[in-house]
């Protein structure tokens, strides 16, 4: 991990309601200057409420937000690159012009936009499209140049929501090593995503917001740190089958070629009961992977548990 | 104010670079010529076919005038002679047939001829009543003419002066008077219409100018038809635009890099530099015309300052309420609903300037061309239309129209703040004014 000190944005005790929806309820978050920052949660839990209100699209009931040393200002707004959730292409303008107005409204002259562009499109094997109008472009193809014009000004900043939706492995991998890439070039982001494998491999720090509130903030090790050492992971003859019923068991999360058991009791207890009934080829105290945190916090089980 | 610059450069552009900007172009001068090449394609299209109309002649006196003339007519007056000298056909025959039954009973009469009428045996009938020539009392005294094709006019118009002037001849004749002395007698008028005498600079009387049709009603009426084409031809481009950014989700990424009010300003700016290039384009078409056909006289250059002026105010005007309903909507359907009464108040100068232009100082067209949405259409046909408005009321439509204009971008600023990013809700007026007055 980076050496980080200064906070590129800072939430204090920030809320939004949306008529008798609690959106997002007294947040605090840092984001430190040059880290990539990952946001989890489920669907409808606050993270693209919270994106917007990071960059002022829309303005927060309660709190103070501050980004790249601006406090509820739009100042910075140059400095920062946006990837939105639903992409924004108009379909009857050609790459280059669109890539050229992005630009232009981040502060670009048309001489460095110009050059940027050329750049980016040769870096994406896109060059050939640049006369093309969206219209005629595959989906990945214009996810690529939606990040492109978010990426596009050397942003200090680059918020990135979903952006690997949709995308094939080919592309998901030239859009991971882009945004790694920019990271390494200074840029601090952060970026929203359900691909909680994805997260894990590409970020500094998560924070996972649940129902309006923050309930995960932390690097990956310190999240797992919390939750210790309770989880074994298994490779058995029989499968997931075999595990239903065990008294020794409370959780089982199936990730098809092994298991994932949260034990009731003494692991060794479960070993036991297990090597009586089957062959057991991996057995393997560790913490929980985000995945499972995810779905302890967020999942039907957790939420059965809170309406009891 | 660079970004807004960004923002109107694309949006200008976007609209110049698009087809439909080449078509709206074509489409004020095609309207003009089609509708001219209509009328002279049409002038030689009209029906024929013979006129046949019974004549039921009580007075005994008349009929025979009616086939004299009906005769006259068919053999010139219905032909145009062209270059060549030939001759072409333009109107239709009539011919008048007697009709003798004239003791039959009056209804019964009626009945019987309705009905050939009916069967396209004639094509109308008239019955002349015993006591026309006097043309005192009632049934007996009358001319009726009765046919189904109401709308057709010309034969009953000829009708109607032919019998005038054969009935007053018989008259004066029977009275005693000489018929050469009548004519001398009843010579028109020299009736002329004129404008007003001027002194010039070097204290020169100037004559007052003859009436000039072109100038008393064509430039009022093109100058605020082309004021009305100019915003039909932005304003609601705005609103397209500003939808297909909502319904593509492209606003949230512009609203990341600049304001709503810089997106709103720089749209209506790119409208406004639409029209303008739109205005030069046509307006300076108008002025190569005037000055080929040396009438530049008959618009005076203040009069293109006047539309300058009052172009750009109600661009701002019906800029900020077009892009304000595209904010607000989510689909196009919403946005129609919307859109019909702000083309209601539009049109509004296009319902009511004949009587402006008839009495352009009367109290309605003061009230009208100071009701701001129409101010600047109402003011400009009252600008060009002579003597011109008194010089207060067209500082007055300038206040109220600027602060109107100021009141209606701020309000459309509002709206657009709030309604460029949400979704999934119908637009009501209760919605819009709650945003208005939101903080």
């Amino acid at each position: 991990m980076k050496e980080v000190d200064l906070e590129a944005v800072g939430l204090r005790h920030v809320s939004k309601r949306f008529g008798s929806h609690q959106a997002v309820d007294d947040l605090s978050l840092s984001v430190p200057e040059g880290s990539v920052y990952g946001f989890i949660g489920p669907n409808g839990s606050g993270k693209t409420t919270t994106i917007r209100m990071i960059l002022h699209i829309i303005s927060a009931d309660a709190g103070e937000i501050e980004v790249l040393g601006s406090v509820s200002t739009r100042a910075n707004s140059d400095q920062v690159g946006y990837l939105p959730e639903e992409r924004g292409l108009y379909k009857k303008m050609t790459v280059r012009r669109q890539l050229a107005y992005y630009a232009s409204l981040k502060g670009m002259t048309a001489r460095a936009a110009h050059l940027a562009i050329d750049d980016w499109l040769e870096r994406f094997e896109l060059s050939p499209w640049g006369h093309r109008k969206i219209e005629a472009l595959s989906k990945g193809m214009a996810q690529k140049i939606q990040f492109i014009s978010a990426a596009i000004a050397k942003p200090k900043l680059l918020i990135l929501d979903e952006p690997f939706t949709g995308l094939d492995p080919v592309n998901l991998e030239v859009l991971r090593k882009a945004i790694l890439e920019l990271n390494k070039q200074g840029t601090t982001v952060i970026f929203s995503t359900h691909d909680m494998a994805m997260a894990e491999r590409l970020c500094d720090f998560i924070f996972m917001i649940y129902e309006g509130r923050k309930v995960l903030d932390g690097t990956l090790e310190t999240i797992q740190q919390q939750y210790g050492e309770d989880t074994v992971r298994l490779e058995i003859d029989g499968g997931s089958r075999l595990l239903e019923g065990l008294p020794e068991v409370e959780r089982i999360l199936d990730q098809g070629n092994y298991q994932e058991v949260t034990p009731s009791g003494d692991p060794q207890a479960l070993l036991k009961a297990l090597v009586q009934k089957t062959r057991v080829k991996r057995f393997e105290l560790a913490r929980p992977s985000l995945h499972d945190i995810f779905l302890r916090i967020a999942g039907p089980e957790a939420q059965e548990g809170q309406a009891q | 104010m660079r970004k807004v610059f960004s923002v109107m450069r694309t949006e200008y552009l976007n609209s110049v670079r698009s087809k439909g900007f080449l078509i709206g172009l074509a489409m004020l001068p095609l309207i003009i010529g089609f509708t001219v090449l209509a009328q002279v394609m049409t002038r030689d299209k009209a029906d024929l076919s013979d006129r046949t109309f019974a004549v039921v002649d009580r007075s005994g006196r008349l009929f025979s005038i009616i086939e004299q003339k009906a005769a006259e007519r068919n053999s010139e007056a219905i032909y145009r002679t062209d270059d060549g000298g030939g001759k072409k056909q333009i109107r239709p025959r009539f011919l008048p047939v007697v009709y003798d039954e004239t003791q039959a009973e009056d209804k019964q009469l009626q009945l019987e001829l309705s009905e050939r009428v009916r069967q396209d045996k004639l094509f109308a009938f008239l019955i002349i009543g015993a006591k026309a020539i006097d043309g005192k009392g009632d049934e007996a005294a009358r001319i009726a003419y009765f046919t189904q094709t109401q709308t057709y006019t010309q034969l009953p118009n000829w009708l109607k002066s032919v019998l005038n002037a054969e009935i007053k001849r018989i008259r004066f004749s029977e009275a005693g008077i000489d018929k050469g002395l009548v004519e001398s007698l009843s010579r028109s008028v020299n009736f002329k219409e004129l404008g007003l005498v001027k002194v010039s600079g070097e204290g020169e009387l100037i004559e007052a100018e003859e009436k000039n049709d072109a100038v008393t009603y064509g430039v009022p009426f093109a100058t605020m038809f082309l004021l009305f084409m100019l915003v039909m031809m932005s304003c609601p481009t705005l609103l397209n635009t500003v939808l297909e950014e909502k319904m593509q989700r492209i606003s949230e990424l512009l609203i990341s890099s600049v304001s709503p009010f810089q997106l709103m300003l720089g749209k209506i700016l790119g409208a406004v530099c639409l029209s303008l290039t739109l205005s030069v384009l046509y307006v300076g078409a108008a002025i190569g015309m005037l000055w080929y056909f040396e009438l530049s006289r008959l618009v005076p250059w203040s009069m293109y300052l006047w539309f300058g002026t009052f172009l750009l105010l109600a661009l701002f005007m019906y800029g900020s309420v077009f892009a304000g309903i595209g904010a607000v909507c989510s689909e196009m359907k919403d946005a129609q609903s919307l859109m019909t009464p702000a083309m209601i108040l539009i049109m509004l100068p296009l319902f009511c300037w004949q009587p402006v232009l008839q009495s352009p100082n009367s109290a309605f067209s003061t009230w009208v061309s100071l009701f701001p949405p129409a101010t600047p259409m109402m003011m400009m046909l009252r600008l060009a239309t002579s003597p011109g408005p008194p010089a207060w009321q067209v500082a007055l439509s300038l206040v109220v129209t600027v602060t109107f204009t100021l009141g209606c971008v701020w309000a459309g600023a509002k709206i657009f703040r709030i309604g460029i990013l949400s979704y999934g809700q119908t637009p009501t007026l209760g919605r819009l004014v709650r945003w208005i007055v939101s903080g």
